[in-house]
């Protein structure tokens, strides 16, 4: 926080790094680590394999970034499946299976937010609350795809309903969403 | 024909309004869509504005969510972070820049290179002129080493002449001296020697730079006698040689010596004298 951070815009950023320049590192760290971390960690939840899997995420990024297009969609939703997809690894592997064995995963998000200090940045106040105005059905799907790395079929499967429902509760939820952030 | 068409472009929009209501576009940014719906959503995003803008809100809404739920990570993770990517940026700068990087050893090796060979050089230069220095004292050293020699030599020439000279000088200086020409006899018509005798002293020196007298061989010596009382007195042996020529040669002593001669003897010298080899003789006036 003390840091001055960089911030680039998402066209500048993914020019540097495809230039494989420097500054583009500590600007796609200082835009998007908090974001990212914040899926990690609700997925994930034990601190020091989060941080490894922050950093398997920027390594990773950054090694197949020639793998990025920007015609197939936003940089963040890209990084974002990585760090997702690399912490749902992460908890199958049977390691960490072991040893987080005792480990209650239920109520993620709610266990992260009360652990820890999330980003309250002032421009994302409103933000907050309105999230808050989620009906808690759209809420707890939402946070199931994208904070525990559910498919929507195994949502399904754990909420009990239809395929079909998850589907429209998901867009409505991101309709919502769309309306409160756009 | 036209409406045909129109019913065609509605069907369309139609399509691309199903398509965007199927929620497939949410769950393709969600990352759980099978190979083939993946497929399916980037042909449609490219043929239709209208799903590319959708597809962008979803993106957008769902960025903003993750925003809005952000985890700061600790703040030593920064620094690890960008460590082991900049590690790796220095990894793929080492290799995209492979050519350079060789070269630059290269570049750096020369150099390393080119030092020590002129330092080899120099040490060689500096060994061979050290050797010649070295010699050419050596040189100076054995020179003067002989001149000193040579003078040594001379010094000792010199002051053995000087030695003579003062003795012989000695001799003829002395008052009590008496210089005697000995003659040759018929065996050596053409020599002849000079005996020098103190009677008060009672000494005999023979004066070898004044012997004419031929070399006697490695079997016979001169020997010198005196007549005293009419008896021939031994006064000892002596040598011509050209080696050694340059000496006042002190013999036995004599009392009152009548006569002075030289005779040819067996080397040691002879009792008494061989008188047909009688070489010299010379009559002491009193």
């Amino acid at each position: 926080m003390s840091k001055k951070k960089i911030s680039l815009s998402e066209e500048e950023l993914v020019l540097a790094l495809r230039h494989r320049e420097k500054i583009a590192v500590e600007a796609l760290y200082d835009m998007y680590s908090a974001s990212l971390y914040g899926v990690i960690c609700r997925i994930v939840v034990d601190e020091a394999t989060s941080e490894d899997v922050l950093q398997e995420t920027f390594v990773k990024i950054w090694h197949s970034f020639s793998s990025y297009s920007a015609d197939k969609g936003r940089l963040f939703t890209w990084m974002v499946n990585i760090a997702r997809n690399l912490s749902i690894d992460k908890l199958r592997s049977k390691d960490f299976k072991n040893h987080n064995k005792n480990q209650e995963l239920e109520n993620n998000v709610t266990f992260i937010d009360e652990q820890r200090n999330t980003v309250y940045k002032p421009e994302l106040m409103g933000i907050k609350e309105l999230v808050q105005k989620l009906k808690p059905e759209q809420k707890s799907i939402l946070d199931l795809v994208y904070f525990k790395g559910y498919t929507h079929v195994e949502a399904a499967d754990e909420l009990g309903i239809p395929l079909g429902t998850i589907k429209t509760r998901l867009r409505m939820a991101i309709i919502e969403l769309r309306k409160n952030f756009n | 024909m036209n409406s045909g068409k129109i019913l065609i472009e509605v069907q369309k929009v139609e399509d691309v309004k199903a398509f965007i209501e199927s929620g497939i576009l949410e769950l393709y940014v969600l990352g759980d869509v099978s190979p083939a719906e993946k497929q399916q959503v980037e042909a449609m995003v490219q043929k239709h504005p209208a799903v590319k803008a959708e597809l962008s809100e979803v993106e957008k809404a769902l960025e903003s969510y993750a925003f809005a739920n952000a985890v700061e990570p600790l703040e030593n993770q920064r620094n690890k972070i960008l460590n082991s990517l900049v590690t790796n940026l220095a990894d793929d700068a080492t290799f995209t820049k492979k050519g350079t990087a060789a070269d630059n050893v290269v570049v750096m090796k020369a150099p390393a290179n080119n030092f020590y060979k002129y330092a080899f050089a120099a040490s060689i230069a500096l060994l061979i002129g050290s050797l010649v220095a070295l010699f050419n004292v050596y040189d100076k050293l054995q020179k003067s080493n002989l001149q000193l020699v040579a003078m040594a030599t001379q010094n000792q020439r010199i002051s053995k002449t000087v030695g003579y000279m003062n003795e012989a000088l000695g001799v003829f200086r002395d008052t009590t001296f008496k210089v005697l020409k000995l003659k040759g006899t018929k065996n050596l018509p053409s020599g002849g020697m000079t005996v020098a005798w103190s009677p008060v002293k009672k000494k005999v020196m023979i004066d070898m730079t004044a012997l004419n007298m031929p070399e006697n061989d490695q079997a016979h010596q001169y020997q010198l006698w005196a007549i005293v009382a009419g008896k021939p007195v031994d006064l000892g042996v002596f040598d011509k040689s050209t080696a050694d020529s340059s000496n006042m040669k002190q013999m036995k002593s004599v009392a009152a010596p009548t006569v002075f001669a030289v005779t040819l003897e067996p080397r040691g010298g002879s009792v008494n004298p061989t008188m047909d080899k009688m070489m010299a003789a010379g009559t002491v006036n009193l």
